[in-house]
């Protein structure tokens, strides 16, 4: 039983997307390019050039934030979408109906349609690979060029994430929303 | 094309994969083009990694230059996911995207999978499908269609250098230069060096002795001009950079025409006029010494015509002023950054290996060195490293001599021109022109594209065409391979084990690359191909230089055919008869022991005392080398810093960096300067047809200045015509503020031609077919920013 979460150093993203690729090959996500259940966003710089606004141009690293109070959930008609002993918000694709609620629920955009099961697919902290085989890493953590991402019990005091939140000052995506999400961006 | 399969079947999921191990494609399906499903995108082709039973055989990425060490994950013989390998410092415990997809490359549908030789016309893809006694029997005797090597050199007399050669960045590319340049005896061999890096590295070494590592750890101010780190990966640098930038220590000035990702991650941006960095480096220079904020004491000591450069600077008055209309940067930030560069703990103006754009760079090299020395934070903490050397010795080849074999000739308006690899376009061009002193009647390639990679397509395909016999080596059919006569099918990389490999500078270790899977179809490993070809080649080709060379003649003569052949180096095959696997067994026992191999054989990495310095300090972090271990000074009393070099006048290079107006930046109004680079999701012409690859970067967009394209009408997405003096292409325009009004961008490795290869097969548009054949003058290395062009909505 773990409270899983994950901390994200986005300033160290360079957006080369290794975690893309490495999330895609360890946990057989179907290819396309809006097939994805991670991804790094971007905006081009504001201005003209010469003149362009670093500060507009950062890389936001993002996914399923799995909210401790999650709309996908509370939305599904089936109980497809379901918490998993750790916390992580989960999808039983046998239970889908693809009615896409969840899709629309979500406020971060985090689901997609994998079209060879006909069931909405998303991120699963790699629960059902690297996790299961006792890993203690995702593959986008793992892989990571710069580092941004560490992946722990949020319910462990000892653990790295923990540490990181405590002593670093950190937001989360629409917090706004009440969503709880439990991926903490460090600033 | 006939089609045997679709891709989506081929393709199907999980293990089903294994059977790609033989029967699965017909003897007709020679280039597998999938015709049917041209188009469309399979609905799988990645396997989840299972939690079942599983081997980790460590291995050395191949997609890139990197050599990035990792784990393949294999699952009933299917490689099912690479993981970064955490033992290896230079590479940090990643793997970049095109790491993590290189299972796509093994895995490609378009594979090369059988030997084959060419029965139709050049160019016309119609080839057979051959055993490999057959295709090496064509190389040395040919066939119907084309001339074999014996033939060519019995016409030749022996002179081996009518035979050239070309081998692309890898771990193997040693092997074919064994076999080929010291056993088989050509000098004429060109790669990826004069396309590439050649006057960085030139430029460095001849100044400061070395292409210097950097500590970043220790750094707190850079200066990245021309090099793009965010997108072109250099490991450790990448990974070592962006972890202190953006307010965590290490403050960064970039410097590039285009606001790249490495731009996004800088504290300051300053587009810069393409090929002008020199002159802004000069302008660096001069306020330095203007203000006097060089560390005096350390040139004094260090410096080689030191005193006659300032005087040289101060004289030309390369002001900020006079830099400014050069290099459209403001010359009161050129003032600002001298002054804070100097000013810096460790300040590091950033070495950026990457291709020659402009024909100055060998000076402009010599002039970031020398600018780098006169803060003093070279071969200590936070600056220019030097290191250690490799902790591996030389091998020894035992090299026949070939008394009628010609010199090479590719030396026309080069300065220096390097022996080992010479220049690719002045190469290819005077065989063109009929320039050359002899015929060069073959070529045998590997792991080389250049009907993709030298600038002026047009010219690659006349020179190859005008070849008796073209060889290609490689694993996919590329644009290259599709005029070659003789067709042989490599294993990927991670169907091989390589070589061991030696690194240095401040964490030395040596890597090896084991195989994760049997070679699939029936491809070979580099080194089992350098033994059959040489054994096919070195009694054939030894009948011929008993024809031709007096030398040899005297030489049998005196000690009988038998020991004349052996002791004369021309069993060509010698090299390469031990199996890589008791190569690599030898030499990692006889330098390190017996543990050492057993390390390296379970971790794929090995370095002395690497259990005791090898510590996970969290999650995401790892010792290597505790810092007291770390050689941050290695160089002391000897280092030299050649200011101003005498010998170069010789070649008509000037002595000391200097500015000539020849190079300041102008555009015909109505044109845009063509200038090229990388993303991180593609290596050069090399990854095109990997599909993971291809849902990050469908297709190279040419970047147009946002209201450069309103002006035209062109939207995002619309179709351009890109054309310059020599050629045109078509792509698909990104209009964005990110480039100058006068510039445009593309990304190299797109545009294939070669219907072989699925997904690249005209995607996007070749830029080699429209950069000119321009050279520079130190070695003869192209230049990839000259070329001007037009567009046009079409």
């Amino acid at each position: 039983m773990a409270r899983y979460g994950m901390a994200l150093d986005y300033k160290n993203c360079i957006n080369c997307k290794a975690c893309e690729v490495a999330c895609k090959e360890e946990n057989g996500v179907e290819l396309g390019a809006e097939k994805h259940r991670i991804w790094v966003g971007g905006n081009n710089p504001d201005g003209q050039w010469p003149l362009l606004d670093i500060a507009s141009a950062a890389f936001m690293p993002s996914q399923c934030q799995h909210c401790e109070d999650a709309p996908c959930q509370e939305v599904c008609p089936t109980n497809a979408t379901y918490y998993d002993e750790n916390h992580v918000v989960r999808v039983d694709s046998d239970k889908c109906i693809l009615c896409s609620y969840c899709m629309n629920a979500c406020p971060y955009d985090a689901r997609y349609v994998d079209d060879r099961t006909m069931t909405v697919d998303k991120c699963t902290f790699c629960s059902d690979t690297r996790l299961a085989r006792g890993e203690t890493t995702t593959a986008c953590q793992n892989t990571c060029p710069t580092k941004v991402r560490t992946f722990g019990d949020l319910d462990d005091p000892n653990s790295e994430i923990s540490e990181l939140l405590r002593t670093r000052d950190h937001f989360s995506l629409k917090a706004h929303l009440g969503t709880n999400p439990k991926l903490f961006y460090l600033t | 094309m006939q089609v045997e399969m679709s891709r989506r079947r081929f393709l199907q999921g999980g293990v089903a994969m294994s059977v790609v191990g033989g029967t699965t494609f017909s003897a007709t399906n020679l280039f597998a083009s999938h015709e049917e499903s041209h188009g469309s995108v399979p609905t799988t082709i990645t396997t989840k990694t299972s939690t079942g039973e599983a081997k980790e055989v460590p291995i050395l990425c191949g997609m890139c230059v990197n050599k990035c060490a990792a784990f393949a994950r294999v699952e009933d013989g299917v490689i099912t996911k690479l993981n970064p390998n955490p033992y290896f410092p230079k590479s940090r415990n990643m793997l970049c995207p095109r790491g993590n997809a290189g299972i796509q490359t093994t895995y490609d549908p378009d594979r090369l999978k059988y030997p084959m030789i060419r029965i139709g016309k050049r160019g016309d893809g119609k080839y057979k499908r051959v055993t490999w006694d057959e295709a090496y029997d064509a190389i040395v005797n040919g066939t119907d269609k084309f001339k074999g090597l014996k033939q060519i050199l019995d016409e030749e007399k022996d002179n081996r250098a009518t035979v050239g050669y070309a081998n692309g960045e890898g771990l193997s590319k040693e092997g074919f230069e064994v076999l080929i340049g010291q056993k088989m005896g050509t000098p004429n061999y060109v790669d990826e060096v004069s396309i590439c890096l050649e006057t960085a590295g030139g430029g460095f070494f001849s100044t400061i002795g070395t292409y210097p590592e950097i500590d970043f750890e220790h750094a707190d101010y850079q200066i990245i001009a021309g090099a793009n780190r965010a997108e072109a990966i250099i490991t450790p640098d990448t990974m070592d950079m962006f972890k202190y930038t953006k307010g965590r220590g290490l403050k960064t000035i970039c410097i590039d025409p285009r606001f790249t990702n490495t731009a996004a991650k800088s504290d300051k941006w300053l587009p810069i006029n393409p090929g002008t960095d020199l002159a802004f480096v000069l302008a660096l220079t001069w306020v330095v010494f203007k203000e006097n904020l060089q560390n005096e004491k350390f040139m004094e000591k260090h410096g080689v015509g030191y005193e006659e450069y300032k005087q040289h600077i101060l004289s030309h008055k390369y002001t900020p002023e006079w830099a400014e209309p050069i290099c459209g940067i403001k010359a009161k930030e050129i003032y600002t950054i001298a002054r804070e560069f100097m000013d810096a703990e460790s300040p590091i103006y950033y070495p950026g290996r990457r291709s020659v754009f402009s024909p100055n760079d060998y000076q402009l090299r010599r002039a970031m060195a020398i600018f780098q020395a006169l803060s003093g934070n070279m071969d200590k903490k936070g600056g220019y490293i030097f290191g250690n050397r490799g902790l591996l010795p030389a091998e020894y080849v035992k090299q026949p001599i070939y008394e009628n074999t010609k010199e090479r000739f590719d030396t026309e308006g080069i300065a220096f021109p390097t022996l080992k690899s010479g220049s690719w376009i002045v190469f290819r061009n005077m065989v063109l022109e009929g320039k050359n002193p002899y015929p060069v009647r073959a070529m045998l390639m590997r792991k080389h594209n250049p009907m993709m990679s030298v600038p002026n397509t047009t010219k690659t395909r006349a020179f190859l065409e005008k070849m008796d016999l073209n060889v290609v080596i490689d694993i996919l059919p590329t644009d290259t391979a599709m005029l070659a006569d003789v067709i042989l099918p490599e294993a990927s990389y991670l169907e091989r084990m390589s070589p061991v490999k030696s690194y240095g500078f401040l964490e030395p270790s040596v890597v090896m690359r084991k195989a994760a899977i049997e070679p699939l179809f029936e491809t070979k490993t580099p080194e089992v191909i350098f033994k059959e070809l040489g054994e096919k080649l070195s009694k054939p080709l030894f009948e011929v230089s008993k024809k031709h060379d007096v030398a040899l003649q005297e030489l049998i003569k005196e000690k009988g055919e038998k020991v004349a052949f052996e002791e004369g180096g021309y069993n060509l095959a010698e090299p390469f008869e031990k199996p890589i696997e008791e190569r690599n067994e030898e030499v990692i026992t006889e330098v390190f022991g017996k543990k050492a191999w057993e390390t390296i054989n379970e971790k794929g990495v090995y370095y002395p005392h690497m259990e005791e310095y090898h510590k996970q300090l969290s999650p995401n972090d790892f010792q290597y080398y505790p810092k007291n271990k770390r050689k941050y000074t290695s160089r002391g009393d000897s280092l030299k810093i050649v200011c101003k070099n005498d010998s170069l006048t010789s070649g008509g290079i000037d002595a000391m960096p200097t500015w000539d107006d020849a190079w300041k930046f102008s555009v015909p109004k109505g044109e845009f300067r063509l200038i090229t680079g990388r993303h991180a999701q593609f290596t050069q012409s090399g990854t095109q047809n990997n599909m993971m690859l291809r849902d990050l970067i469908p297709t190279n967009f040419v970047w147009i200045n946002q209201r450069e394209a309103d002006k035209m009408g062109i939207k995002f997405g619309e179709k351009v015509e890109i054309k310059s003096d020599i050629g045109a292409i078509v792509l698909k325009a990104y209009p964005t503020e990110k480039i100058a009004p006068n510039q445009i961008f593309l990304l190299h490795g797109f545009g294939s031609e070669s219907n072989g290869m699925e997904f690249a097969y005209g995607n996007g548009g070749n830029d080699a077919t429209i950069i000119k054949d321009d050279i520079e003058p130190m070695y003869g290395a192209s230049v990839m920013h000259s070329t001007n062009c037009k567009i046009r909505k079409v």
